[in-house]
């Protein structure tokens, strides 16, 4: 599990990012990967996003202890 | 952003009080006075099951006027009092539009003038999903408009070990909290009873606390608004747009916010990094409007993570959690999505689709048309007959118009097949999935992952594929989807090709029909190309970001009236096009040409007329010449070009009436139509028969698949788009073929 830190992008994507909870603070695990660098993630522990690699490469985290 | 352009002020009067729509029914009116409820939430939250238990069959589906965002509306009758009407607005994540779809809701909201705001909202809830729905209920509670929470997935919830406390979110909003079942209809009393109380004692949603910096600075702003202008009761709203550097308003209030909103950010940096970057920034020179632009930018992202830290602290009120957060649909999502089996999945799941659109949907096409053409057409005829009607009369009506509507009905199973499939694929979750897949391979044409499904669609029949692009939000996609369809070789297209092919290149005859389909992806995926270079470069290239709903078990009823609904719209906007064409084509070959003659001995009269002697042999003889640069310059050509707009399936047939010869039984064994072919390819293309004939092919490839495509279009993107398209694809087809001709010319 991992949190949020910053996200790298432009305004109006960051805001597409945080109406999905994508916000500095926001808890971030990876379900799974797909195939070309495509990850699943639970955000929030609730909701389901899938991002590619470019999206994910958006995403700035800091590895949290587990539990 | 077309912001001022579309503002709701002007619209929103109309868009309340009547219901409108494209379609031109009305099979809801609500009556004048009544109370206006609207359906707001995020997608996937059961908003439309929820409407759909409201207004059970009284309601109807349509644009909103001047918009191409599709709305439903209804009459919802509550037991004892008096009736409410509905809008269901489409699902969305936030108020901040992005899109179309969350304009309309924005201006609904937001931006509607006081006495046309709607009554109430009823907000959806995903009780399995309470943070992120609880953003879009914090700025649903800055619009002050008074609000009912439906609270819906409370069994997802429990089933993934959340225990909600309705009552303790009630008190954390402010306002009334039902759980609803919407799929059996548990709860829907009491929300009419709640909604009926709500209406008479209206309260908003509690703001969400921001923090005290953010709400001092909101405060001052709103001070400023209300001490400039009228009561608003969306001034918080408003307060927080110019804040964040959107919306206008007064010079005063824009000027307090710029100030607000950059202390905000002064604050913020207090001499960390962010401070040297504004350091550097002002070292640059960087102007004030920019200043400007990075204070409100922060503020606005500094508002989205304190609705957040409020939509935690609700949740921790509400909300106990127990044990492990994997659930059965992240199981199944392992192997759905994996690298591994996702694709295979999806592939085997396309060529589901695929298959029950073709081989499932011809026996009952061919069963309509079989009997629109037998006993329908033939009780008609006996009908004219009993009144002594004149030739032409039964002729008009048999050949023209009940063959026409047979053949718009013969599309009615096949419609309805693709929209159930598409219901099915949506509301399971699984397209979400699909569109993760496959989204690498379809960038490749500049659309989502999601396109990839009307486009397999597209290879057994364009009609049903282009209702299959409503499974794009983006009304520009769905766009340029629309326009590049008609090049997916459908398989009308394939009879046409296989008794070219077999009579003209015999053993190679397989490999050229493969070589027509390979041509045709080219086609969309360089038609795709061209267009976004050229007509879509407003169209980003962002990276994937898609929310996969859990999976769940469609529901029935909804899809059943969905279904119905479309099916209708698809009948009423394609019966005129189809009925009209067909009747065209009957009538100009039923009019013999000034002079023609039957046979030598009598004059032609109307309805006893060769082909070559009717008025459209007339036409297609006139049209001809154009294609002499790609070796057919040749009435019978034209001719099957000409049907071939009407129908590809009727291509055939006409050639070999042009030619008075039979029609093949076999497409295989052409014989006596094989040899006319040949004598008039080698004729037009002055020996280079091959490059003449691949020419043709590849203008039948390219150009309009037929009426029923173009009236399917015009359905999805409109009539100037259609239009635009027909006028694309013509052009393409011809360059194509002219290309071809001239080069194969060059080469043998």
């Amino acid at each position: 599990m991992s949190v949020l830190r910053r996200v790298e992008a432009d305004r109006a994507r960051r805001r597409r990012l945080a109406e999905l909870g994508f916000v500095p603070g926001a808890t971030i695990e990876v379900l799974g990967r797909g195939g070309v660098g495509g990850l699943v993630l639970a955000v929030n522990a609730d909701t389901r996003v899938a991002v590619d690699a470019a999206g994910a490469r958006e995403l700035r985290v800091q590895e949290a202890t587990r539990g | 952003m077309a912001e001022g352009l579309l503002t709701g002020r002007r619209l929103a009067p109309v868009l309340l009080e009547k219901p409108c729509c494209t379609d031109g029914a009305d099979d809801a009116p609500t009556q004048a006075g009544a109370a206006r409820v609207v359906l707001v939430g995020n997608p996937n939250v059961g908003k439309s099951t929820l409407f759909n238990a409201l207004t059970g069959a009284r309601q109807h589906v349509g644009n909103w006027p001047g918009k191409t965002v599709s709305v439903a509306r209804g009459t919802w009758r509550r037991p004892g009092e008096a009736d409410v009407g509905v809008v269901d607005l489409p699902g969305t994540y936030s108020l901040v539009p992005d899109s179309p779809d969350e304009e309309l809701t924005r201006e609904l909201l937001v931006d509607a003038a006081p006495g046309e705001r709607p009554d109430l909202v009823v907000v959806a809830l995903d009780a399995s999903n309470l943070t992120r729905n609880l953003y879009l209920t914090a700025q649903l509670a800055d619009t002050g408009i008074p609000t009912v929470v439906a609270l819906t997935m409370v069994d997802v919830a429990r089933s993934r070990g959340l225990d909600l406390d309705t009552g303790a979110l009630a008190d954390a909003l402010g306002v009334p909290v039902v759980p609803v079942v919407p799929r059996s209809g548990q709860g829907i009393d009491e929300l009419a009873v709640v909604v009926g109380r709500a209406l008479s004692a209206p309260t908003p949603v509690t703001p969400a606390a921001l923090g005290s910096d953010l709400e001092d600075a909101v405060s001052a702003v709103s001070a400023a608004l209300v001490a400039a202008g009228p009561d608003d009761p969306a001034a918080r709203w408003r307060a927080l747009a110019l804040l964040e550097g959107g919306g206008d308003g007064p010079d005063e209030a824009v000027a307090v916010a710029r100030r607000r909103a950059a202390d905000l950010l002064a604050d913020e940096a207090g001499g960390d990094e962010a401070g040297a970057d504004e350091a550097r920034a002002d070292e640059a020179g960087a102007d004030e409007a920019g200043a400007d632009e990075d204070a409100a930018d922060e503020v606005e992202l500094r508002v989205a993570e304190a609705r957040y830290a409020w939509a935690h602290d609700v949740l921790g009120e509400v909300v106990t959690r127990r044990g492990s957060r994997t659930t059965w649909s992240d199981r199944v999502d392992r192997v759905l999505t994996s690298r591994w089996f996702g694709l295979p999945i999806f592939l085997a799941v396309m060529w589901g689709v695929f298959e029950a659109t073709t081989t499932v949907a011809a026996p009952l096409q061919d069963a309509v048309q079989g009997l629109f053409d037998g006993p329908v057409s033939d009780g008609f005829g006996w009908v004219l007959g009993v009144v002594s009607a004149p030739e032409w009369l039964s002729g008009l009506v048999q050949d023209g118009l009940v063959s026409g509507v047979g053949q718009l009905l013969s599309f009615a199973p096949l419609m309805a097949i693709m929209f159930v499939l598409l219901a099915v694929l949506e509301d399971s979750g699984y397209m979400a999935r699909a569109a993760f897949v496959v989204d690498r391979l379809m960038r490749v044409i500049g659309l989502p992952g999601k396109a990839f499904l009307p486009i397999i669609v597209g290879f057994g029949c364009n009609v049903p594929a282009l209702a299959g692009t409503r499974i794009l939000r983006n009304p520009r996609q769905r766009l340029l989807l629309g326009l590049l369809i008609p090049f997916v070789s459908c398989s009308a297209r394939l009879t046409v090709y296989v008794l070219l092919a077999g009579i003209f290149f015999g053993d190679q005859a397989g490999t050229m029909v493969f070589l027509m389909y390979v041509l045709s992806i080219v086609l969309v995926v360089g038609m795709g190309w061209v267009l976004r270079r050229v007509a879509f470069r407003d169209l980003a290239d962002d990276p994937l970001l898609l929310e996969l709903p859990p999976y769940r078990r469609p529901t029935l009823r909804v899809m059943g009236v969905q279904t119905w609904q479309k099916l209708r719209a698809f009948l009423r906007t394609a019966s005129g096009i189809i009925v009209a064409t067909v009747t065209a084509v009957w009538l100009l070959s039923s009019i013999p040409m000034p002079g023609a003659a039957a046979a030598p001995s009598e004059p032609a009269s109307f309805g006893h007329v060769a082909p070559a002697e009717s008025v459209f042999g007339g036409v297609s003889r006139a049209v001809a010449p154009v294609f002499a640069p790609a070796g057919f310059d040749d009435w019978h050509a034209s001719a099957a070009l000409v049907t071939g707009f009407v129908a590809k399936e009727a291509v055939v047939a006409t050639t070999a009436q042009t030619y008075s010869a039979e029609e093949p039984s076999d497409v295989h064994q052409a014989g006596a139509l094989g040899t006319a072919l040949h004598a008039t390819f080698e004729r037009t293309s002055g020996g280079h028969t091959v490059a003449a004939v691949l020419a043709f092919m590849i203008f039948l490839l390219a150009y309009t698949p037929c009426m029923t495509t173009v009236a399917a279009q015009r359905a999805e993107i409109g009539t100037r788009a259609t239009l635009a398209g027909i006028a694309m694809q013509l052009l393409v087809a011809w360059v194509l073929a002219v290309a071809v001709f001239q080069v194969g010319v060059l080469l043998t």
